[in-house]
């Protein structure tokens, strides 16, 4: 009976993985927009394939027209950018395609969007993909994770 | 209340940089700073928000300033809007 009516706030909210690769902290994106946290706090991963899935269960908000971005928001409020690659606004949706639309509700594991690895590659800056939290202004603690082994990239409590 | 009609310059609209440019400006000021489309109102104080309006290259936005220090707001949010946002 302890922990039955634990309030939500208290609770660890996890946001798994969306694409397969190297995990690395946001500091490390070779861009200043993010590296810097402009956007905001997260995790960002070297993709080792070009599937894209939904780290959280939530709504998708918006696709930007060049598809190399998504930005949803998970059913707790925490709202979050995947944006794949450095600079792939350049490459205006070529290599990309992009399963989803906004509006639509998603489940952990849904598919988001593929890109094409080497087309990428080739075409961007880098392929490094920021998972940007973008209202760390609720977020009252973040924690991430670098460890391969786990399937969560971040765990976060919001202030609702 | 200020209010202008900006044509978005920024050849691929607000994305990620040209939005957290915005939000970093727009965050120095206390005014509620916004833009307007489609009767959709956009925090520009939030990257979300910007994110989420979708604006493309050649869009026309409103620029809406309001508070106590909205000319000082207004002046700066439209230089950057109508500047070169890629830098």
């Amino acid at each position: 009976m302890i922990n039955l009516f634990k309030r939500e706030k208290d609770q660890w909210i996890f946001i798994y993985s969306p694409i397969m690769g190297k995990k690395m902290d946001i500091t490390e994106v070779p861009d200043e927009v993010f590296s810097q946290k402009m956007v905001g706090d997260g995790v960002a991963i070297d993709p080792s394939e070009g599937r894209v899935t939904s780290p959280v269960e939530g709504e998708v908000i918006q696709i930007m027209d060049t598809k190399h971005a998504i930005v949803l928001k998970a059913s707790n409020g925490i709202e979050m950018l995947i944006h794949i690659g450095i600079d792939t606004v350049k490459m205006k949706g070529e290599g990309f395609e992009v399963y989803t639309s906004p509006g639509d509700q998603v489940k952990v594991g849904d598919l988001l969007m593929t890109f094409e690895l080497e087309k990428v590659r080739e075409g961007a800056k880098s392929l490094v993909t920021p998972i940007v939290i973008t209202n760390m202004e609720e977020i009252t603690d973040l924690v991430k994770s670098m460890d391969e082994k786990d399937q969560w990239i971040m765990k976060a409590k919001i202030e609702r | 209340m200020l209010e202008k009609l900006i044509v978005i310059k920024s050849e691929t609209g607000l994305h990620a940089r040209p939005a957290a440019l915005i939000v970093k400006e727009a965050q120095k000021y206390r005014s509620k700073i916004a833009l307007v489309k489609n009767d959709n109102e956009y925090s520009c104080k939030s990257i979300m928000n910007l994110l989420s309006s979708g604006a493309r290259k050649d869009e026309e936005v409103l620029l809406r300033v309001s508070g106590e220090d909205e000319e000082a707001a207004f002046e700066a949010l439209a230089k950057l809007l109508e500047g070169n946002l890629e830098a």
